[in-house]
């Protein structure tokens, strides 16, 4: 299966990529007024209205500000186009089944429940991410 | 699988609309056309159903389709209780359908089968001659050619698979291949059934079938070809032939083309800012030139918008033809008499919007027969006609379409609303506001029903209803008088896409907001603002103007500012002063629906692009106004 690879707060993470309809510099997002935390705002892709989940602050990271390397990932998610912004986006991978393993307790980390697995390449760790988790758990309303 | 569904809604349609048509004929005409048509859509439905492989479906089809040969062969009447066993298989035929397409569990439909094969069964013991196999009545002889190929193979329909289904159906007496002129292969099954209409339903996987000749095996039986039609087809299997003069177009296309529209209309919005900007720099003669191809391109989009948006007008009629079957069906499960009365049916209005409108229309109408309309008894006693009536009314006002659901019954119950609502609804001189009334009966969960019923189930229809129609940028309105009735009316625009709109700043966002909904702009001196308890207050034209701040109600970061600018929206009670930074003026934008859950926010109904590639916020005026008659009872809430 094929990935793409990108990175959020200095964590590399991994989508299968026919999950990803395409990737995109960020100009500008709207916020959305009394969205949830973790909702940057909305913005038109390709003629769509795609909300944009702020993965830094999904993970319980600070917010970073939005530059050259910025990188939104459309995903596809059930019948849902929704947006992730990540710190930055490269690669396009090839991961067999077998070099993925799943999560161990140890990654404590918040964003381990949203996580398929771990593989390794090379001597890099990835994560892989469970698209379905981020967006469908991200709450709906502001607290 | 969505041509499935299409095709599978149609005939449903067609089906329920002949049954009821045919309420109260005992023995219908076996020619009736009606008959002829209920036939005819069974039988489809039953193909169409074998095709996907929706067995189910195709079962239900199949033994509706037996009762009602028994009712054309004049061997069963068409009684009251028969009727009702073939509504109640229309449904289950239809629950199995929806489900498929929910991706639900099936139902089994066994009950409607179970009734229905009684009913076909009970058909058969009135003619004795048919149950004891006589020759002359016993299953008809059929000469059955299969020819297989490729493209067949491929759906997994082998000869073996012909020879399942011709033995569930029947007997085959022998088998045999024979060789085509073209050097092919067929097979021919001498097969004994009386179901000609499963062998019909055959037809697709390269089976035909004619009457069975004896022949004398010396003379040979010449070859046919798949495409060789069974002689005399009967006119119900030729039931497919579409009028010439229609397309039929997915809905999507047309999306397609509108939102291509709305793009040209946003590039030409474009093209006019770089005009205004290069106006001193090119000479007057010229840009005058200029400025005519602009506008006469303005006025062409236009008609070209409103050509592709007249295709996508349908009649209402389409949406109100279910209507009958509902009432009737649930009159009769509750024990009430209703009869529904429909005028306005050719009235148009968008695809789109009469699609999302079905379910909300369908609860109103539950509504009525379920809550407006009395048992009979109840109305006798009060000196009305025993049966109610419910009429359902389609108009077009200028721009909108007013859809109207009234009732002849007893009105809301306003002493329950208002010992139930947590709102503190008085009553005066036995009326109520009518609005805070909608308020009451659309809140979320609130039903003046102590238990939940299939009727109108646990009080969110009503909250649904309205949400859906202000989703849609229309109203909803309520009058009741007790003892008389309620009227519920609809308006919607004709058209979603494209509306006119003002554009206002606040802070560092922009916001739109449709111009149906704006009275006028006015300058504001924040000195004049009164506060009251949460609100603030401007005395306006002789009356108290509720003021919102934007910024506020956003959390938005601005800049003090000695004079401000209110936006009014609405009309009489419902008006609402909307407080921006600055009004940047008036635009055609192009609407886009807000779907997603998470930027789906109270206030907000739908987004636009002012051709900077920018989304901008279309603000909901309806949601903004219910908010500032519901925001005591946050603060109340926030301080407790």
């Amino acid at each position: 299966m094929t990935y793409i690879l990108f990175g959020v707060a200095g964590t590399t993470y991994a989508v299968p990529s026919p999950q990803v309809q395409h990737i995109e510099m960020v100009e500008q997002i709207t916020p959305v007024p009394n969205a949830a935390h973790a909702v940057e705002g909305v913005v038109f892709s390709r003629g769509q209205v795609v909300p944009v989940i702020n993965l830094r602050a999904r993970f319980g990271f600070e917010r970073a500000t939005i530059n050259q390397r910025t990188r939104l990932l459309v995903v596809q998610q059930g019948s849902r186009s929704v947006g992730l912004l990540a710190d930055e986006a490269k690669e396009f991978v090839t991961i067999a089944d077998a070099s993925i393993h799943p999560p161990s307790e140890a990654i404590g980390n918040l964003s381990g429940s949203y996580l398929n697995g771990v593989a390794t390449l090379g001597d890099r760790v990835v994560l892989i991410l469970d698209v379905r988790e981020v967006v469908e758990s991200t709450p709906i309303a502001a607290a | 699988m969505d041509d499935y569904f299409a095709e599978a809604d149609e005939h449903l349609l067609a089906i329920r609309r002949c049954l009821l048509m045919l309420d109260g004929v005992e023995r219908p005409d076996p020619s009736s056309a009606i008959l002829e048509e209920l036939f005819r859509s069974c039988h489809s439905l039953k193909g169409i159903s074998a095709m996907v492989e929706l067995r189910e479906a195709e079962v239900l089809a199949h033994h509706m389709e037996s009762c009602l040969r028994a009712i054309r062969q004049g061997q069963t009447a068409l009684d009251a209780a028969n009727l009702e066993t073939l509504l109640a298989g229309a449904n289950a035929l239809e629950a199995v359908i929806v489900a498929r397409r929910e991706g639900n569990l099936l139902p089994s439909g066994e009950e409607a089968i179970a009734a229905l094969r009684a009913m076909a069964s009970a058909t058969t013991e009135a003619r004795p001659a048919a149950a004891s196999g006589e020759p002359v009545t016993g299953p008809s002889s059929w000469t059955v050619r299969f020819v297989p190929s490729p493209e067949l193979v491929a759906r997994g329909i082998k000869v073996d698979t012909i020879r399942a289904r011709l033995l569930e159906i029947g007997r085959i007496v022998s088998v045999a291949p024979r060789v085509l002129p073209g050097g092919g292969i067929a097979f021919e099954f001498h097969a004994q059934t009386d179901d000609q209409a499963s062998l019909a339903a055959l037809k697709d996987d390269g089976v035909t079938y004619e009457a069975y000749v004896a022949v004398t095996p010396e003379a040979g039986v010449p070859a046919t070809t798949a495409s060789d039609l069974p002689a005399g087809p009967r006119a119900w299997e030729m039931a497919s032939a579409a009028p010439g003069n229609f397309v039929r177009v997915d809905l999507a296309r047309l999306d397609d083309l509108m939102r291509l529209a709305g793009d040209l209309v946003v590039t030409r919005s474009r093209l006019d800012d770089t005009l205004q900007r290069i106006e001193r720099h090119v000479p007057s003669r010229e840009f005058r030139l200029l400025q005519e191809h602009d506008l006469l391109m303005e006025r062409q989009l236009r008609d070209l918008r409103e050509g592709i948006m007249r295709v996508r007008l349908v009649p209402v009629g389409e949406v109100f033809r279910r209507m009958p079957f509902v009432v009737r069906d649930l009159a009769h499960d509750i024990g009430k008499r209703v009869k529904l009365e429909i005028a306005g049916q050719s009235t148009e209005i968008d695809k789109f919007l009469i699609e999302r409108m079905m379910d909300p229309i369908l609860h109103l109408a539950r509504n009525a027969v379920g809550h407006g309309i009395e048992t009979v008894d109840e109305r006798v006693a009060a000196g009305k006609p025993p049966e109610g009536t419910i009429r359902l009314n389609a108009s077009t006002v200028g721009e909108s379409v007013v859809i109207e659901i009234a009732d002849d019954g007893a009105g809301i119950d306003l002493a329950a609303i208002a010992r139930r609502s947590t709102k503190g609804v008085h009553v005066e001189d036995g009326t109520v506001d009518p609005r805070l009334l909608l308020d009451v009966i659309c809140e979320s969960g609130f039903s003046t029903r102590e238990e939940a019923d299939r009727i109108s189930g646990r009080g969110v229809g009503m909250a649904v209803v309205r949400s859906t129609v202000e989703e849609l940028g229309g109203t909803l309105e309520v009058q009741t008088e007790p003892g008389r009735g309620t009227r519920f009316s609809i308006t919607l625009p004709l058209t979603l896409a494209i509306i006119d709109a003002i554009i206002a700043h606040v802070g560092n966002q922009t916001f739109a907001v449709p111009q149906s909904a704006v009275q006028e702009v006015i300058e504001v001196d924040p000195d004049k603002l009164r506060s009251l308890e949460k609100n603030e207050l401007l005395t306006h034209r002789g009356r108290a103007l509720p003021i919102v701040r934007l910024e506020r109600l956003f959390h938005l970061e601005t800049t003090p500012r000695p004079r401000l600018h209110a936006i009014v929206v609405g009309t009489g009670l419902n008006a609402l002063g909307l407080v921006v930074d600055r009004v940047a003026g008036h635009r055609e934008i192009v609407v886009k629906t807000i779907a997603d859950p998470l930027i789906h926010v109270s206030g907000v109904s739908g987004a636009t692009e002012l051709g900077d590639g920018r989304l901008v916020l279309i603000l909901d005026v309806g949601a903004l106004s219910r908010g500032i008659r519901e925001r005591p009872r946050v603060g109340e809430r926030a301080s407790a």
